[in-house]
């Protein structure tokens, strides 16, 4: 079974965040880069589908350094190669061109029995690259996955999707299939040094939007389907009330408020 | 023309819907855009009723055999030929698990621009501008739609309050024949509802919930010492949950159980929108975080800027020995 795990390269969730001067995205120059999380649940199934049922694990990502840095750390996980997409002309990218693509070069490497992605990234976090990706390959997809079932041989899938109110529903799709796989699915496993090493011999490709085949109107910033206008800090709107002191008088007043105040105790 | 597509289990529809159609009735005022609801299923009749006495123009019933349960290939091939017979403004689905399904692909498959996840928008001109929120709601992010219209647009469950929704209306109501080219690939198999086991947070009246600033599983006591020190029960966001430090029936918000007792407390939980979902119409919220910005402040009614691992043994502290007096 050959599958595709996509990994976007988010700033570290440490890091404290501020907006550039354009207001059009966040001052990132200085910050650390790190593999989404949900994206280290779909690489970790990832690994667990090809070692029950052997093939090969690609990494796939887009972007800069920080992009050559999360394709690393994902080989020296246990991860078979990397692609890289790299080209200035991919800065800017919505859901949509990023889809395109990262579907193109999925179709470049000769396609997929599956693809994986974590169900939203840390960042944007609007859970929609990965089904445009099998919208582009005009696969099947589902997302929310919280268990991969695969019977490579009958060419089929049983998958389970977390909906809400705890409702779990099971759905069975042929592949090829991408799957946007939610967080705690499984316990990612670390790096060992061991692999960290290995990493280092492992096929590392780096493609650009020429080599995808992609003119400048469908990528990056002039594909993009919409503009960034603004990005700004939301407005708090509620009334509430901050308590103030050292922790013990603060908790103090607090529990006089809940008692006299809101009366909830 | 605006379209909200009706979300619905059970022959019922679910909220998101009235939530989508009040998001509509204030964008078709602003852009004196009429608003069609579009209601797939194998068997309309009561979910029509229900949508016919929003005041909104039209209800498309579009019904097939197909349709008796949701599946992403047929309400796709179904709605782009809905959508491009007219001249669609807006197409507004829910941000959940079954919208966020199938909105990429129609997107995708109309070549139309996607903004997911809105909170809110703004009318600049003639411009539709809408905001969402980036990086855990620590930002909002106003976007420009580019092309010509429609664009489609997901709207976060919570953001547009449902009972905004005006009724009253005298929708026409159109049935709509649907064929479908194919069968969907994908088949539902099973839908089983998780064990509420021992953690039914639905009827507490005190709920204290941990969140990822507990740092690790070792410190959770200092939530279930508050608990019952001051007699409520434990709960839970995702990232405890997801690190198994807690089994998934503690979970709180969208994928967990939603909850609305008289005293919720918040502690080291930065208030994703998936968590606020499931407590925000708590009476009485109090939120403790050392991050000032954490939108948890923004639903709290009482907050304490400061280190949890000091505050709440006060608390437990202030709590045991009210008991004992």
């Amino acid at each position: 079974m050959k599958i595709i795990s996509c990994i976007k390269p988010v700033p570290d969730p440490a890091s404290r965040l501020s907006i550039n001067e354009n207001k059009t995205w966040i001052k990132d120059q200085d910050l650390t880069f790190v593999a989404s999380e949900a994206d280290n649940y779909a690489l970790e199934e990832a690994l667990r589908l090809k070692e029950k049922h052997g093939g090969e694990v690609v990494v796939l990502s887009m972007g800069g350094e920080e992009a050559a840095r999360v394709l690393r750390s994902g080989l020296a996980m246990g991860a078979d190669r990397a692609i890289h997409l790299l080209d200035p002309k991919f800065k800017g990218s919505d859901e949509f061109t990023t889809a395109a693509a990262l579907a193109k070069a999925i179709e470049k490497d000769g396609g997929a029995d599956l693809i994986l992605a974590g169900v939203q990234s840390d960042d944007l976090g609007t859970g929609m690259t990965g089904t445009m990706i099998a919208a582009f390959l005009g696969c099947g997809h589902a997302t929310v996955v919280v268990g991969v079932e695969a019977n490579p041989d009958a060419r089929s899938l049983k998958v389970r999707r977390e909906l809400e109110g705890g409702i779990n529903e099971t759905v069975e799709l042929p592949m090829p299939a991408t799957l946007t796989i939610q967080f705690g699915i499984n316990q990612p496993r670390y790096a060992s040094l061991k692999g960290i090493m290995a990493a280092k011999k492992k096929e590392f490709k780096v493609w650009s939007a020429a080599d995808l085949g992609l003119e400048d109107g469908q990528i990056g910033r002039a594909g993009a389907m919409y503009e960034v206008k603004e990005i700004l800090i939301p407005e708090r709107k509620s009334k509430v009330e901050m308590i103030s002191g050292t922790p013990e008088e603060a908790a103090a007043t607090l529990v006089e408020k809940l008692r006299k105040e809101a009366k909830v105790l | 023309m605006i379209f909200v597509i009706a979300e619905h289990r059970d022959n019922k529809l679910k909220p998101i819907t009235s939530e989508l159609l009040a998001f509509a009735q204030r964008v078709g005022r602003d852009f004196s855009q009429p608003i069609t609801a579009i209601v797939l299923g194998s068997d309309t009749a009561a979910l029509v009723d229900e949508l016919k006495v929003k005041k909104i123009d039209r209800v498309i019933a579009g019904e097939h055999e197909q349709f008796a349960e949701y599946m992403p290939d047929p309400y796709v091939q179904a709605l782009k030929g809905i959508i491009e017979k007219e001249n669609a403004f807006l197409v507004l689905i829910g941000h959940t698990t079954q919208g966020m399904d199938f909105a990429p692909r129609l997107a995708v498959a109309l070549r139309k621009p996607l903004i997911a996840g809105c909170v809110e928008y703004e009318k600049e001109g003639d411009r539709l501008i809408l905001t969402r929120q980036i990086f855990n709601a620590k930002m909002n992010m106003k976007t420009v739609l580019r092309g010509e219209p429609p664009y489609v647009a997901t709207a976060s469950p919570g953001a547009f309050p449902a009972d905004e929704v005006e009724s009253g209306g005298i929708a026409q109501v159109v049935p709509l024949p649907v064929e479908l080219r194919t069968t969907s690939q994908r088949k539902i198999l099973e839908r089983v509802e998780a064990q509420k086991g021992q953690a039914d947070l639905s009827s507490a009246p005190i709920i204290i919930s941990g969140g990822r600033g507990l740092k690790e599983k070792q410190n959770f006591h200092l939530i279930f010492e508050l608990a019952e020190a001051i007699g409520g029960s434990v709960g839970a966001s995702r990232p405890v949950v997801d690190a198994e430090w807690l089994p998934r029936e503690y979970q709180i918000g969208s994928s967990g159980q939603t909850v609305s007792p008289k005293l919720y407390f918040a502690i080291g939980i930065s208030g994703a929108i998936q968590h606020l979902v499931g407590m925000q119409t708590s009476r009485c919220i109090v939120a403790i975080n050392k991050d000032p910005e954490a939108p948890i402040f923004k639903v709290a009614h009482y907050g304490i800027v400061e280190d949890l691992f000091k505050v709440v043994p006060a608390l437990t502290k202030i709590f045991k020995d009210l008991k004992q007096a």
